[in-house]
């Protein structure tokens, strides 16, 4: 634990809410679903770069 | 309490002692067997990746980290990421309205962190409970991987929730003795399971189930 | 494939669903069928039990007489 104080940890964790879960729930599949445009995109793009 | 502790180690001085006991009265500290335990422990993924979590970042780390369910695997036994959060539910004891949340919200989008929940769930919960969150994803067929120490095999949402509402060791983990169903409608504590198929009188007569084999 | 270590994640089994939707309900269906059919047969066995333990104590009546 000495450790942790030293770099101004405490040693406990703030508990989360119903709301703080909801959240990082939507917050974590958005951030899937726009890697996944994403990878839509560049595979995309790499199938016009083939067929030039 | 705002804060929970950021390592195991309050939770485990418990054992035995005064720490609030899981709604079916059992101490949290001690319904996963002592040697694995101390393998979750000691395993690097418990170090690194279960240190200072709390029920926000398990969703997190469920995403990232869980790929298959299971309880120790391989030769040597390493405990599975799945086991180690589960573990690190035991220590945060999330309310009932965060389970829902891991279950429903988070469940549709991650069948890993429903499949989490619903295991935590079966260790913590009372029977009548037990079968009232499991049994609404008897119709969740979605396909987990499962990882024992003979190998990799797929199994299916509706079959983990049936193996916890019917085995007695699922995981690495002897779960808890529950009273059959029908002891519970019995007592009128539960009403009859309804199918997600329907009317089954129908379908069991037209059908011979034995004779299918679901693998061909 | 055998030199495949324990953390190698390379394996067959692939978890992806929906990629053959009406063979994944009708395997769905088939474990359905199946717990159904088990929980049904459990309560007949069980009711059997009972009726025969009611039988035996009405015997054991009827010698006492």
């Amino acid at each position: 634990m000495q450790h942790l104080r030293a770099i101004g940890q405490t040693g406990e964790v703030k508990r989360a809410t119903v709301d703080d879960v909801h959240e990082r729930i939507l917050q974590i599949w958005e951030r899937l679903e726009e890697e996944k445009k994403q990878d839509v995109k560049t595979l995309g793009e790499r199938l016009e770069v083939r067929k030039e | 309490m705002a804060n929970h502790r950021a390592d195991e180690k309050r939770f485990l001085d418990d054992r035995g002692n005064s720490g609030p006991l899981a709604p079916n009265g059992l101490n949290p500290a001690t319904i996963m067997e002592k040697p694995v335990v101390d393998r979750i422990i000691d395993c690097y993924f418990w170090k690194d990746q279960c240190f200072g979590v709390n029920e926000a970042d398990i969703v997190s780390r469920v995403v990232d980290q869980v790929h298959f369910i299971g309880g120790t695997y391989g030769d040597s036994q390493k405990p599975s990421p799945f086991l180690c959060l589960a573990f690190k539910l035991l220590q945060l004891a999330p309310s009932d309205d965060i389970l829902r949340e891991y279950l429903d919200f988070g469940g549709e989008k991650f069948k890993y962190l429903r499949a989490l929940a619903c295991f935590y769930i079966r260790m913590t919960r009372q029977a009548k409970d037990v079968y009232r969150f499991l049994e609404p994803f008897l119709p969740d067929s979605r396909k987990l991987k499962q990882k024992r120490r003979t190998g990799t095999t797929l199994t299916y949402m509706d079959q983990f929730v049936d193996d916890l509402l019917t085995k007695d060791r699922v995981c690495a983990t002897t779960l808890y003795k529950m009273p059959k169903r029908e002891i519970l409608e019995d007592l009128e504590v539960l009403e009859p399971r309804v199918s997600a198929l329907g009317d089954i009188e129908d379908l069991l007569d037209g059908e011979d189930v034995e004779e299918v084999d679901p693998d061909a | 494939k055998h030199w495949d270590d324990e953390d190698d994640d390379v394996d067959d089994v692939d978890d992806t669903d929906g990629l053959d939707p009406e063979f994944e309900y009708a395997q769905w269906k088939l474990r359905e069928l199946k717990r159904i059919k088990r929980d049904r047969e459990a309560i007949e066995e069980a009711e059997k039990e009972r009726e025969e333990i009611d039988r035996r104590k009405n015997l054991t009546e009827e010698e006492r007489k």
